[in-house]
């Protein structure tokens, strides 16, 4: 039997859930879909629709092959794509996502630096947050991306794991800018300037944990992913960022004390690598660590408090 | 207003000035200072080689001759000292405040003297080790702008006698006088304990290098000054969880100062030495106080910046 084509049909009966609509959309009668399905089920040994006549339901087996099938499908169609390409002489592509904030320079550096390894596949780059990549992966729309971390997600593997200590933005103007590094402390009661929780939820949450253990509860945060509305809130005084120097006349950088933040990215693709995803992946690693500031990931330091006789428990 | 230190900035005002200069300005106070990378020679100092009053500073190298002659077996750290009731040096803390017969093991004695500057168990320790000794061990670490040549109650007994008050209880109020406090000996380097910012760094560097006496007692003195409980002076200039704060600090009419080690978690391990003299004679004065700490962080913040 085409097992491919049989997962097919059964991927459309499980978004129907009715044989007669499932048919119709395949544009086949009800008896013969009725009949590959039961082939199906007999080519794995378990059932995978309740039928009544009223309605259809998946089974506990049905519902675990849903995903196997769904993937299967997609990466079939892909390679059939692939190929189809190839055979019409089309360029093969790599479509990777990346981060909003890469910055220009980084960003033509990836391009070029992948042009000039691969110069027969063509880079198609799409700005991303990691929510959307992770999605984007797992439903093949992605080959690769480059995923900020603490993210969670079944099936995706990861590359080499580059971290950068971002520091902070401030008004030139600020107080603050009399220090050579500030502490994350110090910046308590002014307000943040964050990129939006929805793009990257692993990250924003982390890096707010940080701050609230380091002694800065912003007092207002603001989402953005615009790094031009960003550097505008800082100009004005309105809030603080994280982030690398920017040259920008009238916005100050200071590195933070410590290091406290550490912002984690890594290339990553679904379990199996496609093509020319390794390729990118070491332009990727290479032009971050030249171009962004990145370093491999050595051993995170534990963060510590120190104890004080003036401050403990009790005291 | 945020928490923690800010730099002392007002706008516009003498931009050039030396940043911890305008600290101390800014708060009403002169000061002398020196900070000192332990690991990396750097330094930034203020007047780091003019003479300063130590006051209750003089306990460091106090401590660190105890614990040389506890290594060389002149005396156990465990021997049990009695205090009686009836002789107590005064001061506003530790044994001085307590009403009671106490008997401390020499160690403990030394946790306090070096906790909340109990001036009883210095003058029994420093009695017990003797000046000269202290003397001795200064000059062996090279240390000759530093003398211990009084105790406690001598320094206290001068003040009283200098005020021209009856006692000891008189001091405070008479010490708020600005012609009382100009004729204080206590308040003259060349007449009492001394040191400078530059030689107080050298010391603190020692101990936290392992040199200025075996590593067992540099780890127990390193220990007794992270226990000192003032939040006040030189911690406060560092509010942050992460980052350690060791001290010792000094204290009479007009004059504040602290010495201590600053260590942050990425290694850097920084002495500084601080000495202040405010013109207002008022005995409580937070900003003074944490002028310590904000010059401090000052002088580290130009030593490195933590990355």
């Amino acid at each position: 039997m085409d097992l491919v084509r049989h997962l097919g049909y059964f991927l459309v009966v499980t978004e129907e859930l009715h044989f007669g609509n499932a048919a119709a959309r395949l544009g086949m009668a009800q008896p013969p879909l009725s009949q590959r399905i039961r082939r199906l089920e007999e080519e794995l040994g378990v059932r995978l629709f309740e039928r009544s006549s009223r309605r259809v339901a998946l089974t506990e087996a049905g519902r675990l092959l849903v995903p196997e099938a769904r993937e299967i499908v997609a990466r079939v169609e892909r390679m059939r794509d692939l190929m189809s390409d190839l055979a019409r002489g089309d360029a093969a592509v790599v479509r990777a996502g990346v981060p909003a904030d890469l910055g220009a320079a980084v960003l033509a550096a990836l391009i070029a630096g992948f042009r000039d390894r691969r110069p027969d596949v063509r880079l198609s780059l799409t700005e991303m947050g990691t929510a959307a990549q992770v999605a984007a992966l797992l439903e093949g729309r992605l080959d690769v991306g480059l995923l900020r971390h603490p993210v969670a997600a079944n099936g995706l593997a990861y590359g080499p794991v580059l971290v950068r200590h971002p520091g902070v933005l401030l008004a030139e103007d600020d107080e603050l800018t009399a220090w050579a590094a500030v502490h994350l402390g110090d910046l308590a009661g002014r307000d943040l300037v964050l990129f939006p929780r929805d793009a990257e939820p692993g990250l924003y949450d982390d890096t707010l944990t940080s701050c609230r253990r380091g002694g800065f509860v912003p007092t207002e945060i603001i989402c953005t992913d615009r790094v031009e509305f960003s550097l505008g809130l800082v100009l004005s005084g309105t809030a603080v960022a994280f982030g690398a120097p920017a040259e920008v006349p009238g916005v100050v950088w200071r590195p933070l004390a410590g290091a406290p933040l550490a912002w984690r990215c890594s290339p990553a693709w679904r379990a199996e690598p496609g093509p020319y995803v390794r390729d990118f992946t070491t332009v990727a690693v290479e032009v971050l660590k030249q171009s962004a500031g990145m370093v491999d990931e050595g051993v995170p330091p534990a963060p510590r408090v120190t104890p004080r006789p003036a401050t403990g428990f009790l005291a | 207003m945020s928490a923690g230190v800010h730099p002392g900035m007002s706008p516009g005002a003498n931009p050039g000035m030396n940043p911890v200069e305008r600290v101390f300005r800014s708060a009403g106070v002169t000061g002398w200072l020196h900070a000192v990378d332990i690991d990396g020679g750097r330094e930034v100092g203020l007047r780091a080689d003019e003479p300063v009053v130590l006051a209750s500073v003089f306990k460091v190298p106090l401590l660190l001759e105890l614990h040389r002659q506890a290594e060389r077996g002149l005396l156990d750290l465990t021997e049990r000292v009695g205090v009686p009731a009836a002789d107590r040096t005064g001061g506003g803390t530790g044994l001085a405040a307590m009403l009671d017969d106490a008997t401390l093991s020499l160690r403990d004695l030394a946790y306090l003297m070096m906790a909340v500057s109990d001036n009883t168990a210095a003058d029994v320790l420093l009695a017990r080790v003797g000046r000269e000794a202290v003397n001795t061990l200064l000059d062996g670490l090279g240390l000759t702008a530093t003398r211990v040549v009084q105790d406690c109650r001598e320094m206290l007994t001068s003040l009283w006698v200098d005020a021209g008050v009856a006692d000891q209880s008189a001091v405070t109020q008479a010490c708020t006088d600005p012609e009382v406090v100009a004729r204080l000996r206590a308040l003259d380097p060349a007449w009492g304990n001394r040191s400078t910012p530059r030689e107080m760094t050298r010391l603190l560097a020692a101990i936290w290098r392992d040199e200025a006496a075996g590593p067992a007692s540099c780890a127990a003195i390193r220990r007794l000054m992270a226990l000192q409980v003032w939040p006040h002076r030189l911690a406060s200039g560092f509010p942050f969880d992460e980052v350690a704060v060791s001290g010792k600090t000094g204290t009479l009419p007009t004059l504040r100062n602290e010495v201590g080690v600053v260590e942050y978690p990425d290694g850097g391990r920084y002495a500084v030495a601080v000495f202040t003299r405010s013109l207002s004679t008022a005995q409580n004065q937070p900003r003074a106080d944490a002028a310590i700490g904000a010059a401090a962080r000052m002088a580290i913040d130009q030593l490195s910046t933590h990355i």
